[in-house]
C-alpha cells in the first residue's frame, strides 16, 4: 500500500520536471511563475510523501509550508 | 506481518528526529537565501544572467533531477522495507539509492568538465559565481549523503546489525534534504533567468 503511494509520488513528481523542461522553452510571460510554482509542488511531495512528513507533528509540516511561502512569495517579488 | 515504527506525531520526533530537521531548516534557509541573493543580482545584470543560463545543459539538470528524486523513492522504500525487518530488500534499495547519487555525480562532473574546458569558472562572471558556489556546496552534501548511506548500507550488513530505524530514518532525512536543495537549485539555476 505505501509503495504504491512511493510509487505514484515518483510518478507525478517525473512528469512535474518534465513539464518543467518543456516551460523552460516557452516564451510564456508566466514561465518562470509556472516553473517555481512546480518545483513547489515538487518539494511539497519529496517532504511530505518521502520524508513522511505528514505523520508529523503539524509545528514540522506548518513549519515546511512556511519556508515555502516566504521562499516563493520574495523570489515573485523579485522576479516580478 | 511485524513492522517498527516510532510515534512521528509527537513535537520532539519528526521523522529523522529533531537535530536532522533543525540541521535541514538550516541548510533550506542558507540555500533560500542565496537564490534570493542570485534573483536578486540578475535584475541588475539580466542580459549576463540570460546569456550564461543559456551555457548551462538544462537537459543535464533535467536528468540529475530525475536521478535524484528516483533515488528518494527509492531510499524511501528502503526505510519501508527496513520497517518490516526485510534486510535483504533494505540493502537492495539502499544500493540502488546510493547508484542514484553515483549517476549524479558522473553526470555533474561532465557537466563541470564542460564549463571548466570552456573557460567558464568561478570568476567569469555574477551567475557563473552563483552557479558554481551553490552547485558545488551542493554537489558536498550528496557526497557527505552518500558517505552516511554507506556507513548505514555496512552497519545492516553486519552479523549483529545493530542498526536502529533512528539511525536509518535519520540517514533517510539528510539523503532527503539533498533533493529538496536541488529541487530548489534547479528551477532557479538552469531554467527562470
Amino acid at each position: 500500500m505505501k509503495n504504491a503511494v512511493f510509487l505514484k509520488v515518483l510518478i507525478v513528481l517525473i512528469v512535474l520536471t518534465i513539464v518543467s523542461a518543456i516551460f523552460s522553452n516557452s516564451n510564456l510571460e508566466f514561465t518562470s511563475t509556472i516553473i517555481l510554482i512546480l518545483s513547489i509542488f515538487k518539494f511539497v511531495g519529496v517532504s511530505f510523501y518521502f520524508m513522511e512528513l505528514r505523520k508529523a507533528h503539524v509545528f514540522w509540516k506548518a513549519s515546511v509550508l512556511i519556508f515555502l511561502f516566504l521562499f516563493s512569495v520574495v523570489s515573485l517579488n523579485i522576479l516580478w | 506481518m511485524e513492522t517498527q515504527s516510532l510515534n512521528h506525531k509527537n513535537l520532539y520526533y519528526p521523522p529523522g528526529g529533531i537535530l536532522m530537521w533543525i540541521v535541514i531548516f538550516l541548510e533550506l534557509f542558507t540555500f533560500g537565501i542565496a537564490l534570493v541573493a542570485m534573483i536578486l543580482y540578475s535584475k541588475d545584470e539580466p542580459e549576463v544572467f540570460h546569456t550564461s543560463r543559456l551555457l548551462l545543459n538544462s537537459t543535464f539538470g533535467a536528468i540529475n533531477t530525475l536521478f535524484l528524486i528516483t533515488s528518494g523513492f527509492l531510499m524511501a522504500k528502503s526505510v519501508a522495507f527496513f520497517k518490516e525487518k526485510n534486510t535483504a530488500k533494505t540493502s537492495l534499495y539502499l544500493k540502488l539509492t546510493m547508484l542514484g547519487g553515483v549517476l549524479f555525480l558522473l553526470l555533474k562532473s561532465v557537466e563541470y568538465y564542460g564549463k571548466i574546458d570552456a573557460g567558464l569558472t568561478m570568476g567569469y562572471n555574477t551567475f557563473f559565481s552563483f552557479y558554481w558556489m551553490l552547485t558545488l556546496f551542493h554537489v558536498i552534501h550528496v557526497v557527505v549523503g552518500l558517505v552516511i548511506l554507506i556507513s548505514i548500507y555496512f552497519g545492516i550488513k553486519k552479523e549483529n546489525n545493530s542498526t536502529k530505524l533512528e539511525d536509518v530514518e535519520a540517514s533517510a532525512a539528510f539523503w532527503h534534504m539533498c533533493d529538496l536543495i536541488w529541487l530548489l537549485l534547479f528551477p532557479v539555476i538552469y531554467l527562470i533567468f
